[in-house]
C-alpha cells in the first residue's frame, strides 16, 4: 500500500532541512550585515522566502501535481535537459558536502584538534549513505524522529532569561552593520533559509490529502521562528557589538549552560546538531540522486548511490578549516539560491510551453 | 544380476494410494514405539503409536468395544462417529502421527482421534511475569493455547485458519483473527509468508517469526511474541492477527511496532497516571540501557570538562588505578555482565542464585581492588544492566543490549559524536524496518496522534475510543464510553 506524504511530516523535513551549520553564525549575520534589530530585516527575509515557495506552488498547481523532470521534458528535448541535470546534481552535492564538513569542521575545532576532520567526515559520510539508499518515505519517517531528537533544544532559551536584556537590542534600526547595507551581505542572511526549494521533489510523492504546500510554509514557518528566537536570545544576552565579533554565537550561548550536575553542557547539545545537517545533506544529495536517475532510469538506485557518496567525499577535502569552508559554503548557497528563484519561473514557463507526458509520474 | 533378471525397484508412494495395512506398516517400518494389533472378536487390525494415544481412552472406546464386536457387527461400529475414513494413504499416516488411531476391516482404513495431551499444564510464563493481573500463560499444545484464547472471546466472530510448517516435523500452525475488524490483506500477506515456507522444521514461534519478517538481517524483532493470553486477547481486539504454532509457548502478534515491546498487559490494570508512569519509565530504562554506559566511555575519555568538580576527583582517583583505556574497561566489564547473565540462565536453578551472588558481588569488588575497573563504571554497567530487564520483551532487551556494544564502540572512538552518530545509525535503520508493509516507528512516523495515547502513554479508557492506526482496521472505533 504506497502512501502519499502526509503534511505534517512535509512541515518537519522542511524544518530539519533549512536547520543546518550556517544557524551557529546566524546571530552575528545579522549584526554584521543587517545592523541594530537586524531581527525585523530576517523576518523580512523570510517573508521573501515565503514569495519564493509560492512561486514553487504555482509551479505544483499549473503542472498538476507533476514531477518537476516530466513538466521540463515535457517541454524541452531531454539531450538538451540533461546537462543541466548533471550541474544542478553537482551543486546540489557540493552543498551536502560543504554543509556536512563545515559541521564536522566546528567539531572537530571544540573537541578533537588534533584529529584528521576528514577521518570524522568519512563516518559523517556513512550515515548519508545509510539515508540515501532509503526510499524517500524511509527518509521522512527519520527525520520525524531525528526532529524530536533536537527539538528539545529549544526548551534551553528560558535559561538566558536571567542575562537577557531588551536594552542590548538598542533603539536604533539597522544600524552598524560592519561594511554598510550591500545585497551580497543580505544574501549572505538569506541562505539560513536554503533548503525549502527541495520541496519540488516531493511533487510525486503527494496528492490532494498531502496539503504539501501548508506542510512547506509550516515548517519554514517554524524555522523562521527557531532562528528568530536564536537571534533574539544572541541580540539580547551579548551586546550587540559582541555579536558582530563573535563567529559562532550560538555556540558561545550554549557555552553559559552550567548545570549542578553536568559541567560544558555544549559538548553533550552541540552533537544533536548532527541531525538536522545529515537530513540537509541526504535531501541535497537525494536531489541530485534524483537528478542523476532521470539520465540512468535503468541504473538502479543502490549502485548510483556509493559514486554519489565518494563525490560528497572527495568534494569534502577542498576546505580544510572552516574559514575556507564558509567560502565554500558562500559559493554553493548563494548559487544555490539563485537557482531557488530561477527555477520556479523557468519551470512555469515550461508548463506552458508543454504539454502533460502520457504516463506522467 | 547374475542371472540377468531385472532387479525390481520399489517404488515410494505418493500418498494418493487406499490406505491398505500393508502399505502403512511399510511407511511405519522401523518405528519401534508403533504398535499393530489384531484385535480378537471383530478381527481388525489396529495401527497406533502408543505414546501420542490417550492409552486409557483407547482402551475403553475402541480396543474394548471392538474386541466384544463380530465381524458383522464391525463395519456398523466403524461407519459413524467417532470414526472418521482415510481418504487415501497420506491422510491415513497423517492421523497416526497426530495421536490417532487407525483401523482396518481388511477393506477400508478409518481414523480414530484420541491424542495425548503431552506437556505441562497452563502456569505462569516464567519470562513474562507481572503483579498484578492474570497469572496463566501459554504452553506448548496448540489445543490448550486455543483454548485458553477462546475462553476469553466467546464469540464467533473469532475465526481460525489451520496451516501447516515443516515438510518433516508437519507442525500444526493456527491463525487467529477477529473478523470485521482485522484487515483482510494482512490475512492474506500472513497466510501467505508462512505457507511459501519450505523448511524441515521450526522448533519455537520465535524462530518462525525470522522466517516472515521483511526485515530479517535487522537486530531488532519485528513481530510481537507474548507467552500472556490477555496480551494476545488485547491485540485480537486491536485488529491484529495472532498465530499459534504447536509446541511454542510463544504467540506471534502481527503487525507490530516498535513501541509496543515497550508495554506490558499489566499498564492497564493499574490507573491511567500509573500506567503512564511506568511506561515512561520504560522510555527512560530503554535510553539509559543503550546510551549510559557509552556517555560514560565517552566523557571520561574526550569530554572530562563536563564532570562536575565534585565527583571528577573521585572519578580521577578511581581511574588511575586502571590500566585500561576506558573504551576497553567499559567492554571488559559488559562482557563480564553478559557472561554472568548468560550463565545464569544456564544453570540449574539451586546454584544459580549463589553462583549470581558471588559474580555480581564478590567479583566484582574484587575487580574494583584488584584495578581492573574503577567503582564507577561498575555502578553505570549495572544501571544499564537493570534498566534492559525493565523492558517486558526479552528479544528487545536482548536485541539492546547488542546495541550497547556498538555504542560504546562508537564513543570511545569519536566521543559524544559518535554516541549520537551511532543513534542516527539506529534511526535510520528503524526507519527503513516495516512489519506486513506498516511502518515500524508507528505512531512516530507516521505520526498518529492518537495512537500515541496508549503506546508512549496509557491514556484513560475513556480516551482510547480507536483502534490502533497500525492494524488498518476496517472498524476502527474500539469503544464508545461517554466522558
Amino acid at each position: 500500500m504506497k502512501e502519499k506524504l502526509n503534511g505534517f511530516h512535509v512541515a518537519l523535513l522542511i524544518y530539519m532541512i533549512e536547520l543546518d551549520v550556517t544557524v551557529f553564525t546566524l546571530p552575528r549575520l545579522v549584526a554584521s550585515e543587517i545592523g541594530t534589530n537586524g531581527w525585523l530585516g530576517f523576518l523580512g527575509l523570510s517573508l521573501l522566502a515565503m514569495f519564493n515557495i509560492w512561486l514553487y506552488r504555482l509551479v505544483y498547481k499549473a503542472g498538476q501535481g507533476r514531477s518537476v523532470f516530466d513538466i521540463a521534458e515535457s517541454a524541452l528535448p531531454k539531450a538538451l535537459l540533461y546537462p543541466f541535470y548533471a550541474l544542478l546534481a553537482l551543486l546540489w552535492l557540493s552543498v551536502a558536502a560543504f554543509a556536512g564538513k563545515s559541521f564536522i569542521l566546528i567539531f572537530q575545532t571544540l573537541t578533537f584538534q588534533t584529529s584528521s576532520p576528514m577521518l570524522i567526515f568519512a563516518v559523517y559520510c556513512l550515515l548519508v549513505y545509510a539515508l540515501l539508499t532509503k526510499d524517500l518515505y524511509s527518509i521522512v519517517k527519520a527525520s520525524t524522529v531525528f526532529f524530536l531528537l533536537s527539538i528539545w533544544m529549544l526548551v534551553l532559551s528560558p535559561y538566558f532569561f536571567r542575562e537577557w536584556s531588551l536594552d542590548r537590542f538598542t533603539s536604533f534600526f539597522f544600524e552598524g552593520t560592519k561594511n554598510g547595507h550591500s545585497i551580497e551581505g543580505i544574501l549572505h542572511v538569506y541562505t539560513v533559509f536554503i533548503g525549502y526549494e527541495l520541496c519540488m521533489f516531493l511533487f510525486p510523492y503527494s496528492d490532494a490529502k498531502t496539503k504539501l504546500f501548508k506542510g512547506v510554509f509550516a515548517g519554514h514557518a517554524f524555522i523562521t521562528f527557531t532562528n528568530l528566537l536564536t537571534i533574539l536570545i544572541s541580540f539580547g544576552f551579548f551586546s550587540f557589538e559582541e555579536v558582530k565579533i563573535l563567529e559562532f554565537p550560538v555556540i558561545h550561548t550554549l557555552e553559559f549552560i552550567e548545570m549542578p550536575f553536568i559541567n560544558r553542557v555544549e559538548n553533550l547539545v552541540f552533537p544533536f546538531f548532527l541531525f538536522s545537517n545529515l537530513v540537509s545533506s541526504v535531501m541535497f544529495a537525494f536531489a541530485a540522486l534524483s537528478g542523476i536517475r532521470r539520465m540512468l532510469p535503468k541504473v538502479s538506485q543502490k549502485k548510483l548511490v556509493p559514486p554519489l557518496i565518494a563525490v560528497i567525499f572527495m568534494l569534502g577535502f577542498l576546505p580544510t578549516t572552516f574559514r575556507q569552508a564558509a567560502k565554500w559554503i558562500d559559493i554553493s548557497y548563494f548559487t544555490e539560491t539563485g537557482v531557488a528563484f530561477a527555477l520556479p519561473l523557468v519551470l512555469l514557463m515550461l508548463v506552458r510551453l508543454g504539454k502533460p507526458s502520457k504516463g506522467a509520474s | 544380476m547374475a542371472d540377468g533378471k531385472r532387479m525390481d525397484t520399489k517404488t515410494e508412494p505418493s500418498g494418493k494410494e487406499k490406505p491398505t495395512l500393508s502399505l502403512v506398516l511399510d511407511e511405519l517400518k522401523d518405528c519401534v514405539d508403533c504398535i499393530h494389533q489384531k484385535l480378537g472378536g471383530s478381527g481388525a487390525d489396529l495401527v497406533y503409536f502408543a505414546a501420542i494415544v490417550d492409552n486409557n481412552a483407547l482402551q475403553r472406546d475402541l480396543i474394548g468395544p471392538l474386541s466384544q464386536a463380530s465381524p458383522e457387527q464391525l463395519a456398523e461400529a466403524l461407519s459413524g462417529a467417532p470414526y472418521s475414513s482415510a481418504k487415501d494413504l497420506e491422510a491415513c499416516i497423517s492421523g497416526i502421527m497426530n495421536g490417532g488411531a487407525a483401523v482396518f476391516d481388511g477393506q477400508d482404513a478409518y481414523l480414530f482421534d484420541i491424542p495425548k495431551q503431552v506437556g505441562r499444564t497452563i502456569e505462569q510464563s516464567e519470562t513474562e511475569t507481572i503483579i498484578t493481573g492474570p497469572h496463566d500463560g501459554f504452553v506448548e499444545s496448540l489445543e490448550e493455547n486455543l483454548g485458553v484464547i477462546r475462553k476469553r472471546i466467546r464469540s464467533a466472530k473469532l475465526k481460525t485458519i489451520a496451516l501447516e510448517i515443516g515438510e518433516i516435523s508437519k507442525a500444526r500452525i493456527v491463525m487467529l483473527y477477529v473478523e470485521g475488524i482485522v484487515n483482510d490483506s494482512f490475512v492474506k500477506m500472513l497466510s501467505e509468508r508462512i505457507g511459501d515456507i519450505e523448511i524441515d522444521g521450526v522448533a519455537d514461534a520465535n524462530m518462525l517469526v525470522q522466517l516472515i519478517d521483511e526485515n530479517p538481517n535487522s537486530v531488532f524483532p519485528q513481530y510481537l511474541t507474548t507467552e500472556r493470553p490477555d496480551a494476545v486477547i488485547s491485540k485480537l481486539l486491536g485488529g491484529r492477527i495472532v498465530v499459534i504454532l504447536d509446541g511454542s509457548p510463544s504467540v506471534i502478534c502481527a503487525p507490530t511496532s516498535f513501541l509496543e515491546f515497550f508495554s506490558s498487559p499489566d499498564d492497564y490494570y493499574q490507573r491511567w497516571p500509573i500506567g503512564t508512569a511506568l511506561r515512561i519509565l520504560r522510555l527512560i530504562g530503554f535510553i539509559i540501557t543503550i546510551c549510559f554506559t557509552a556517555f560514560y566511555v565517552s566523557v571520561t575519555t574526550f569530554h572530562y570538562e563536563m564532570i562536575p568538580h565534585a565527583m571528577l576527583l573521585n572519578l580521577a582517583e578511581s581511574r588511575s588505578r586502571v590500566p585500561f583505556p576506558p573504551l576497553i574497561e567499559a567492554l571488559l566489564m559488559e562482557t563480564t555482565i553478559e557472561l554472568l547473565r548468560e550463565a545464569g540462565a544456564r544453570l540449574p536453578t539451586k546454584i544459580g542464585q549463589t553462583i549470581g551472588i558471588v559474580g555480581g558481588i564478590v567479583i566484582g569488588q574484587a575487580a574494583v581492588q584488584a584495578g581492573f575497573t574503577s567503582n564507577i563504571l561498575i555502578i553505570a554497567v549495572a544501571i544499564s544492566a537493570i534498566a534492559s530487564f525493565v523492558i517486558p520483551s526479552y528479544i528487545m532487551s536482548a536485541s539492546l543490549r547488542l546495541i550497547r556494544f556498538g555504542l560504546i564502540i562508537l564513543a570511545g572512538v569519536i566521543g559524544n559524536l559518535g554516541l549520537i552518530m551511532g543513534i542516527g545509525l539506529l534511526v535510520i535503520h528503524m526507519a527503513g524496518v516495516t512489519n506486513l508493509g506498516t511502518s515500524y516507528l508507528t505512531p512516530i512516523a507516521p505520526a498518529k496522534f492518537m495512537d500515541i495515547l496508549d503506546t508512549l502513554v496509557r491514556g484513560p479508557f475513556w480516551a482510547l475510543k480507536k483502534r490502533p492506526t497500525i492494524s488498518r482496521s476496517p472498524n476502527p472505533v474500539r469503544t464508545k464510553i461517554k466522558r
